[in-house]
């Protein structure tokens, strides 16, 4: 078994996240004015992720929170290491699925809401019956 | 005086494997070994039903059903990812940090008795939320006493998963090492539990009592360091982060033997590309490369183990170079045996680009940046997408390791991404 030697970034698959802005690059012969301007792309992972070891990016499966532009097959970044707040999405571990719902916590108990009319909330008497696995922070829409 | 925390992941694998898929918690679930040979991480439920490191899963399959057992094949990919970010965590609170395995670390750790239980509270709780696994936390004067608090944390619920050892009562302590038997110590096996028997040593008590010098003259010194580091003398110290490392060894045992050279070709090649992509990655060069293939230990005729020690012309992480010098072992590949198990090293390394060799010197596919584009093709298009000659089929030759229980690569690979439900 390999021993792993350093800490090491989100891997290959989720670092597609990078964005090519960088200067056109300018017929051979002439330095381009741009060079010294040019301080690297912009990399998503720096911008969306704040801590590597407690974020993961996941799937969404089903329609239930469209309403919050949240669509079939859209990916999502979670960080674990957020305290859910009322009103966060989250994913939540109901019946041994991880499953995506915004958080309501109300004087009466907590809810867990779909954002679409054709799907049911779930009542929890308290935040401690329930097991939240992370916080969603950003969504990535397909358009 | 600085102390030392031993942190570890309980059932490492069994609980990477929960992390993504809630619905195994609270069922036995077991983790196989290569080629889905036998289990090696085993989670409580599955050890209450008897089930032993290292239990055939033929054996156990007959009957999994009957007990819902749960078998998953390795998923290094998720495992060596799941490693990465507790390592990270943990550095977070020392900058002494020794990796120690896939799932375990030492660090050093300063503070009062209240601020180090504090400490080791801490690092349990973030890995938990953060990355998602459980760990237990031992904390001592040692890495041998670290060892065992942390066993202690893992064993004796009232210590809810971190042990600060001198925060124990003495007398608890005492009673403790007064129960367990010297086997439990780190470095303590089999035949030197017979030895120390012999010597009428059979608790930790025993030898803690024993006078270190006359266990060097029986044993050896590093017996003599256990003892001293069990009495509270730090012996054993820290290692840095291993950049020296002198050798990477590609060995695996296959699905099926394989009887011809031209098979035994095909993993050379394969192995020669990993060898290859792993010292780029550390930024290293090998000098010697060494290859070998070995049959069966259980199939006691026609045996036959060829090696052959291959001197490369250059520092090199070449890895066509590397595949042609694991060639060098197919002339003595034994037509019609059936070889279980090939591989290559790679020893005597060095940083790369140390040296510069002279240019009648260097390497025509170094300098044509093979090895990179190799790495940047498999980075982006999944590994067995390119490979030199036969060690680049997709799908994977016939002897390629067995994982027919594989969980989703959650964390590394795109298309197999965690799946939340909207419903």
């Amino acid at each position: 078994m390999s021993v792993i030697v350093g800490p090491r970034v989100i891997d290959a698959g989720v670092s597609l996240l990078s964005v090519l802005v960088s200067p056109v690059p300018v017929a051979a012969g002439f330095p381009s004015p741009a060079q010294d301007y040019f301080d690297g792309r912009i990399d998503l992972n720096a911008h969306l992720i704040k801590d590597v070891t407690s974020t993961y990016v996941v799937r969404v499966s089903g329609e239930s929170m469209e309403g919050a532009g949240i669509s079939d097959g859209d990916e999502l970044i979670v960080d674990r290491s957020l305290e859910p707040r009322d009103g966060s999405v989250v994913v939540a571990v109901l019946d041994g699925e991880l499953t995506i719902k915004r958080l309501r916590i109300t004087p009466t108990g907590v809810i867990l809401q779909a954002e679409n009319p054709a799907y049911p909330d779930i009542e929890v008497p308290a935040l401690a019956n329930l097991s939240i696995w992370g916080t969603a922070v950003r969504c990535l829409h397909h358009v | 005086m600085p102390q030392i925390a031993h942190v570890d992941v309980n059932c490492f694998y069994a609980s990477a494997e929960r992390a993504f898929n809630p619905s195994l918690e609270g069922k036995p679930v077991i983790v196989l070994s290569n080629n889905d040979g036998c289990a090696v991480t085993r989670s409580p439920e599955a050890k209450a039903l008897g089930i032993g490191m290292g239990d055939p899963w033929f054996k156990l399959a007959p009957r999994a059903k009957e007990w819902g057992l749960i078998a998953l094949s390795s998923n290094y990919e998720l495992y060596g990812d799941i490693s990465s970010r507790v390592m990270e965590l943990l550095g977070r609170y020392s900058a002494w940090l020794e990796v120690y395995s896939i799932d375990e670390a030492f660090l050093g750790v300063k503070g009062s008795p209240a601020e180090l239980l504090a400490a080791g509270r801490s690092m349990k709780a973030a890995v938990r939320r953060n990355v998602g696994v459980p760990v237990c936390v031992g904390i001592a004067p040692t890495k041998t006493l670290a060892k065992l608090a942390n066993k202690w944390a893992k064993n004796n619920k009232a210590f809810a998963g971190v042990c600060h050892w001198d925060s124990v009562p003495a007398s608890e302590r005492e009673a403790l090492l007064g129960r367990l038997s010297v086997e439990e110590v780190w470095g303590i096996a089999g035949r030197l539990t017979r030895r120390l028997n012999v010597m009428g040593i059979f608790t930790i008590a025993d030898l803690v009592r024993a006078d270190p010098v006359a266990i060097r003259d029986k044993f050896n010194v590093v017996m003599m360091r256990t003892v001293l580091e069990l009495q509270g003398t730090p012996c054993i110290p820290m290692e840095e982060e291993r950049i020296g490392r002198d050798q990477l060894i590609f060995s695996r045992s296959f699905a099926k033997p394989i009887t011809t050279a031209a098979g035994i070709r095909q993993v050379m090649s394969v192995y020669g590309q990993q060898a290859s992509a792993r010292l780029a990655k550390h930024g290293l060069q090998a000098k010697v490369l060494t290859a070998f293939a070995g049959t069966s230990h259980f199939n006691p005729k026609d045996t036959s183990y060829p090696s052959v020690c291959v001197p490369l012309p250059m520092p090199t992480a070449d890895p066509v170079i590397l595949t042609k010098a694991g060639h060098a072992l197919l002339p003595r590949i034994v037509e019609g045996v059936r070889y279980a198990r090939a591989g290559i090293m790679v020893t005597d390394l060095r940083p790369s680009g140390n040296q510069a060799p002279l240019s009648l010197f260097e390497n025509p596919h170094e300098e044509r940046h093979i090895g990179t584009l190799l790495e940047d093709v498999t980075r982006r298009y999944g590994r067995g997408s390119i490979g030199l000659g036969h060690g680049g089929i997709r799908g994977g030759p016939d002897w390629t390791m067995k994982r027919d229980m594989l969980s989703p690569r959650y964390t590394t690979h795109w298309d197999e991404l965690p799946l939340v439900k909207a419903a």
